[in-house]
């Protein structure tokens, strides 16, 4: 798969490589099983530290997109709805910094995914 | 559907028709005058040291060019009708069948007027003379690809995807693509040479020259197994995927143009593996799609079988542009 970061951007590179994962995730471009290429490989193809794309895949692990196997490497999950899960992922961090620009703080957005879960069911 | 070639397949096979046809030749000649056991292996020395019946003899010839033929015709009646990278294996089919067809009649003659199959030699010069037979059947072989009509129907290279394809790549932002390619298959030959070459060190009397080379083609063979392809400022990257060092780079400025196509691995490259022939050489592990990349100066082309070439393609190309105009 395509990965793009941009150096200039005041987003984390770590975080523009878990992003374009994302992405690929949420179109199907990247597909259950597939494997994401190596983190020494894809650190020398894209001239940055190998614990950046690490941090990336750490991530993309935590958002439970992704498994980290020993000696596999970063392996794509099975068995969930990959496409919505990546966009939903998506959504959460667009919705966390949309939070943070209006000054919200991590109490009060908390709170608000707290009402909002008790509603509805 | 893909036409086969008839003609290229008359001229790949008649070297091999013609070699049994001497050798046989030779041996219905001379039969009355050659000893039930004629002498079929030789020492360093022209000895000779093993022997084999009439019967033998002829089967091992009918054996031997037949499979050779087939082998050659197999890769010649996929090759594209459109396609001349096969000149360099069509001429060494025929240095080939004249090495081995010169070998096969001179083991005839040594054999003549021998009572006895010991009293047989075969002295080196033979060897020497079988070379020259090839040289000259190689350009015989030459020759006659060069009388083969020019290429008539549509070529393979028309079946590739859209070559104008360009990623958004805007200014600052590095992009990279890598896959894994390869196959089990191939890494399966590689680790069985290295364990057979083991065995013959270890366990059975061979000589450790063999056995050497062998695990060297294994060690080979196996590091290419399974390679690494990836696409980024550095251009085309094939690594090993195994240890660091041993690679295969074409670099951004030595690319004209990139594109995916469809191969066919022994129509277009004459096999599997790290192939290479007159117009173009590459990793081919299977057929299918491929990322084609056209060099710079001379249009020589070079191919990975992998997965997903059209983005790759696409990468290669927007970067090789950006090269181009001064970025």
């Amino acid at each position: 798969m395509l990965f793009r970061i941009d150096p200039g951007s005041s987003v984390p590179l770590g975080e523009q490589i878990a992003a374009a994962a994302r992405g690929a995730l949420a179109d199907g471009t990247l597909a259950a099983g597939e494997r994401l290429p190596a983190a020494r490989v894809l650190a020398d193809s894209l001239g940055v530290n190998v614990h950046t794309v690490l941090r990336g895949y750490q991530r993309l692990r935590e958002e439970g997109l992704i498994e980290l196997r020993r000696g596999r490497g970063a392996v794509v999950v099975g068995g969930v709805d990959l496409q919505g899960r990546a966009a939903l992922v998506g959504h959460v961090r667009e919705f966390v910094l949309e939070a943070r620009e209006l000054g919200m703080s991590e109490d009060d957005l908390l709170d608000l995914v707290r009402t909002t879960l008790s509603e509805g069911t | 559907m893909h036409r086969i070639n008839p003609r290229l397949v008359a001229v790949t096979i008649t070297p091999f028709l013609v070699a049994l046809a001497v050798s046989l030749g030779c041996f219905a000649a001379f039969r009355e005058e050659l000893p039930a056991r004629i002498a079929t292996h030789f020492g360093g020395s022209g000895q000779a040291d093993d022997y084999t019946g009439h019967t033998g003899f002829v089967l091992v010839n009918v054996g031997l060019f037949v499979l050779m033929g087939l082998l050659w015709v197999a890769v010649a009646a996929k090759a594209d009708s459109g396609d001349r990278s096969a000149r360099g294996m069509t001429a060494a089919g025929y240095a080939l069948a004249g090495f081995l067809g010169y070998l096969m009649a001179a083991l005839v003659l040594v054999n003549r007027g021998v009572t006895e199959g010991d009293a047989a030699m075969y002295p080196m010069w033979h060897l020497l003379l079988a070379c020259a037979v090839a040289a000259l059947a190689a350009g015989a072989g030459l020759l006659a690809f060069r009388l083969l009509p020019p290429p008539s129907g549509p070529s393979r290279a028309e079946r590739s995807d859209d070559p104008s394809r360009r990623i958004d790549l805007p200014a600052g932002v590095r992009a990279g693509w890598a896959r894994r390619t390869g196959s089990w298959w191939m890494l399966a030959l590689g680790l069985g040479l290295v364990a057979l070459s083991l065995v013959f060190v270890f366990v059975v009397e061979t000589t450790w020259l063999t056995a050497v080379l062998m695990g060297l083609v294994g060690v080979l063979v196996t590091l290419l197994s399974r390679p690494y392809v990836s696409v980024d400022r550095r251009g085309l990257t094939v690594s090993t995927g195994m240890v660091p060092w041993v690679r295969i780079r074409v670099p951004l400025d030595g690319i004209e143009q990139a594109e995916s196509r469809k191969i066919d691995a022994l129509g277009d490259f004459g096999g599997w593996g790290y192939r290479v022939r007159s117009k173009r050489s590459g990793l081919i592990f299977r057929s299918g799609e491929a990322l084609v990349v056209r060099r710079a100066g001379g249009g020589r082309e070079f191919a990975v079988t992998v997965e997903d070439s059209a983005t790759a393609a696409a990468l290669l190309n927007t970067l090789a542009d950006r090269r181009r105009a001064g970025h």
